[in-house]
């Protein structure tokens, strides 16, 4: 009787583990599917495929569905409504096409008033999967407009980007750090965000080889009183780089007296 | 307490067969590397029927964890209790720690025939990943295997010496022996870590194109979250094998013919959860620094695990460790009613109680979780009006910290209950203390509302205050305590194994939800990597790349503690084939008396 007992309690705290975590909501973590259109994608297909997108394999919601970190796209935000709605109204001169898309490509750029910048990687995302986010957004109580040429477009510039190269060719210092949107994040003369450490007088008050370092490996070091934006550079940001761009860039902000 | 004189019987032959697997193991894998170089190009993955090879992998690996926690937990356990014998001179406490090493020899062998099963499973249906990890890691591979060889020896010293070495300067030799176990212990389980923390926070220098000999070992062995990892799972061994103990313990009380063997696997049960409950207490701590270097290692993953698709996990966590405490503290106030002088305690209880409860409550209440339109509109916002305040962290925090000091209150009780104090200072240290708990709970609480009114960054450091200000009480609390209780008068015998069969039914719930929470840490851990083997580095392709949810998840875990309770049962079983207690008479009474302080 002892053992059926026993056995009986051991079974039962299961029954009951199990049951509660199969009560609860059930959400997966999917997978980003490539998403590959021809220039005839219909809007509806875009519109699917982005959101499978935000709600799987793209994370999106890993932000966007909390209010704390980022707003949630899907509902009324300050009463100005969905994001489809309020896409257009947000930044004076820009559709809410463009203004959605510049806003996944620059999202430093892009970020509102009481939210603190978050990196999405856009990056690793494809052009037509860009798009077909953009679709889903507007979506969400707006009119869709991309296109399939936006998506085919996307989709050449896709194919015409070197894989694994740097994202600029340009050996000038300037050109390098616009094209690999250093100044999303730090300010030099005038241009750029304050959100890390600034790049002016730089080179008085960091050694050479910690700037190197810095951008090799930028979680090796957090410069002090920035602890809270761990982990929001890039830690691939050294090989996105030549060799050569590596060496201008430290030599560049290593010449930023005070 | 009885005198229980054992016989074991154990051959050299079924003793080296945890050895003999690891040593083949090692072979096998590391000979598969030279293949490779040849030329020959594995395939990604391989099929494993019915379950898929996830689950497969997953159920492997998390029995082999379940084992490798047992085999790391018990030796920590015997080697204290052992220790508690020399010094008190109490035999209760030797034959303890005895009791449960023959069970590790068992033990020993299921560990390295899951470990088999996970290796070969990883070659067949994961080969491009461990041909992958082998290449950095292999080094590392090898001195895994030699320690483990070592630490299979010392366990057969250990164990077989016990009786040979148990006077003078050899019992301090052997004493040494477990010592020298639990090092070869803990040096495999950092072994072992820096492999599943690589796959977790590889280093920053490495990317999809990083070819594996490129990797620098040290780099990828020392990863940001292996420490954390290694704290975090030290001190959850500790937890698993007091509540493994107290279970055995628990059902041999259950199954007990005499009142002797009652009393004794009542105090054995007594000390499991002592030691299970008292190192859950500092848990929550070494998950806290987990967590923050995670999210220093990297946000999102960070934002993964605590607020993306897991955002429910933390909820079903929260529920299980409520259950431990409620069942842990559960167990010391029906087990203070064998103890006289309990009573004045006991209306005391309900208060707890109602903490306890409170506490638990708010702890799993969710804030962040994703919610769909209808949901939200259903709440009139993103969040409850009434329970989205409560579901932030100034408020779990605060709770937790209310259930820890409570418990922490419940031993305390306990362990005066059948005392009263002779040293002229009595009142004012009872004051001291009593006031200890007040600014303890006052600081915790203060900082909790205080959370609500500044940043998240500066929230986040408010934990660390509550947490010293846990801490310092229950330190200062106890040496005062020590010091008030010495020569302290005795309110009477506490009588072991007057015990209701009840109170043994919580043991068995807390060994069972405490392995089932470490399942489902796994599974986070592991999760929030997503559709990455290596986070960011090598891509899942498999069938089943995606994270499954919850539901999926609970039924895996399920699976595997009752696998793991089968099996521990077996070999509990075993464990008691092999002995012959013999009762002494003359023992009881000395041993009773020993009892009488409670621990």
């Amino acid at each position: 009787m002892t053992n059926i007992k026993v056995l009986g309690v051991m079974i039962g705290t299961l029954a009951v583990y199990t049951w509660i975590a199969n009560a609860i909501p059930q959400i997966e973590s999917a997978v980003p599917e490539e998403v590959s259109f021809s220039a005839d994608v219909s809007p509806a297909e875009l519109v699917a495929a982005g959101a499978e997108l935000y709600s799987g394999g793209g994370g999106c919601t890993t932000c966007h569905g909390l209010e704390t970190r980022a707003p949630n796209l899907l509902t009324d935000y300050n009463g100005e409504g969905t994001i489809g709605q309020r896409c257009g109204t947000r930044v004076s001169g820009q559709d809410c096409k463009t203004y959605l898309h510049e806003s996944m490509m620059d999202p430093a750029g892009y970020v509102l008033e009481g939210f603190e910048p978050m990196v999405f990687q856009a990056r690793v995302l494809s052009g037509a999967q860009i798009w077909s986010l953009v679709a889903f957004l507007q979506d969400q109580g707006g009119v869709v407009t991309v296109s399939g040429s936006d998506v085919a477009t996307a989709a050449e510039a896709d194919a015409a980007a070197p894989a694994g190269g740097p994202m600029v060719a340009s050996n000038d210092p300037l050109e390098i750090m616009r094209g690999n949107l250093c100044l999303g994040c730090h300010m030099l003369d005038g241009e750029g965000a304050e959100l890390g450490p600034a790049f002016d007088g730089m080179g008085s008050r960091i050694a050479t080889d910690r700037i190197r370092t810095g951008i090799i490996d930028p979680a090796l070091e957090i410069a002090e009183g920035f602890d809270h934006l761990a982990g929001s550079m890039p830690p691939n940001l050294g090989d996105m780089l030549t060799a050569r761009q590596l060496e201008v860039l430290v030599d560049f902000l290593a010449g930023q007296g005070g | 307490m009885p005198k229980i004189s054992r016989r074991a019987e154990w051959s050299w032959l079924q003793a080296s067969l945890p050895v003999a697997i690891v040593v083949a193991i090692g072979l096998i894998a590391i000979a598969i590397e030279p293949l490779a170089a040849q030329g020959y190009t594995p395939r990604e993955y391989g099929d494993f029927p019915v379950i898929g090879s996830r689950a497969a992998i997953w159920i492997a690996a998390q029995l082999h964890l379940f084992f490798a926690a047992f085999v790391l937990g018990v030796p920590m356990f015997a080697v204290v209790a052992e220790a508690i014998g020399i010094f008190s001179s109490d035999d209760r406490y030797d034959k303890l720690a005895k009791e449960f090493t023959r069970l590790l020899l068992v033990s020993y062998s299921a560990t390295a025939i899951w470990g088999a099963i996970l290796v070969f499973g990883l070659i067949t249906l994961y080969p491009g990943l461990w041909g992958y990890l082998s290449e950095i890691f292999a080094p590392s591979m090898w001195v895994y295997v030699g320690i483990f060889f070592f630490e299979s020896f010392t366990l057969y010293l250990y164990y077989y010496g016990w009786d040979r070495w148990k006077k003078g300067r050899a019992k301090w030799g052997h004493w040494g022996l477990g010592i020298l176990l639990n090092l070869w212990g803990t040096a495999v389980m950092l072994i072992a870590n820096s492999w599943l923390t690589y796959m977790m926070s590889p280093p920053a220098e490495v990317t999809p194109d990083t070819a594996p000999g490129m990797v620098q070992f040290w780099s990828a062995f020392a990863n940001a979250t292996w420490m954390p990892i290694n704290i975090h799972r030290l001190i959850a061994n500790v937890v698993f094998g007091g509540a493994i103990v107290g279970a055995y313990a628990a059902y041999r009380f259950l199954s007990a013919k005499t009142d002797e063997e009652r009393a004794h696997y009542d105090w054995m049960g007594y000390i499991g959860n002592f030691i299970a409950i008292s190192a859950l207490i500092v848990l929550p701590f070494a998950g806290y620094w987990l967590g923050r270097e995670i999210y220093e290692f990297n946000q999102q993953m960070g934002t993964t695990m605590m607020g993306g698709f897991m955002s429910w996990l933390w909820v079903v966590q929260a529920f299980l460790i409520a259950v431990l405490f409620l069942a842990g503290n559960y167990y010391l106030w029906v087990g203070m009613g064998r103890i006289p002088g309990a009573e004045r305690f006991m209306p005391y209880t309900k208060w707890m109680l109602l903490v306890l409860l409170i506490g638990a409550a708010v702890w799993a209440t969710p804030r962040n979780m994703i919610a769909d339109r209808a949901e939200i509109t259903a709440m009139g916002g993103q969040f409850h009006p009434f329970l989205g305040v409560l579901g932030v962290m100034s408020a779990k925090n605060t709770a937790v910290n209310f259930m820890i000091l409570t418990t922490f209150l419940s031993f305390l009780l306990y362990r005066r209950a059948n005392k009263k104090a002779v040293v002229s200072w009595e009142k004012t240290g009872t004051t001291i203390q009593g006031a200890l708990f007040a600014v303890s709970a006052a600081v915790v609480l203060f900082y909790g509302i205080y959370g609500y009114f500044v940043p998240s960054i500066v929230r986040i450091g408010f934990s660390v205050y509550q947490v010293l200000a846990v801490i310092a009480a229950i330190i200062l609390v106890v040496v005062i305590d020590v010091f008030m209780m010495r020569g302290a008068e005795s309110r009477g015998e506490i009588r072991w194994g007057e015990m209701p069969e009840r109170s043994q039914y919580a043991l068995f719930i807390l060994a069972v939800t405490f392995t089932w929470l470490m399942g489902l840490m796994g599974f986070a851990r592991s999760g929030i990597r997503q559709h990455w083997h290596v986070f960011e580095v090598i891509r899942d392709t498999s069938v089943d790349a995606a994270t499954p949810a919850l539901g999926y998840a609970s039924i895996v875990i399920s699976a595997c503690v009752l696998i793991f309770l089968s099996l521990v049962t077996f070999i509990f079983w075993v464990g008691g084939l092999a002995e012959k207690p013999v009762i002494s008479g003359t023992a009881v009474g000395a041993t009773a008396s020993a009892s009488a302080d409670g621990d």
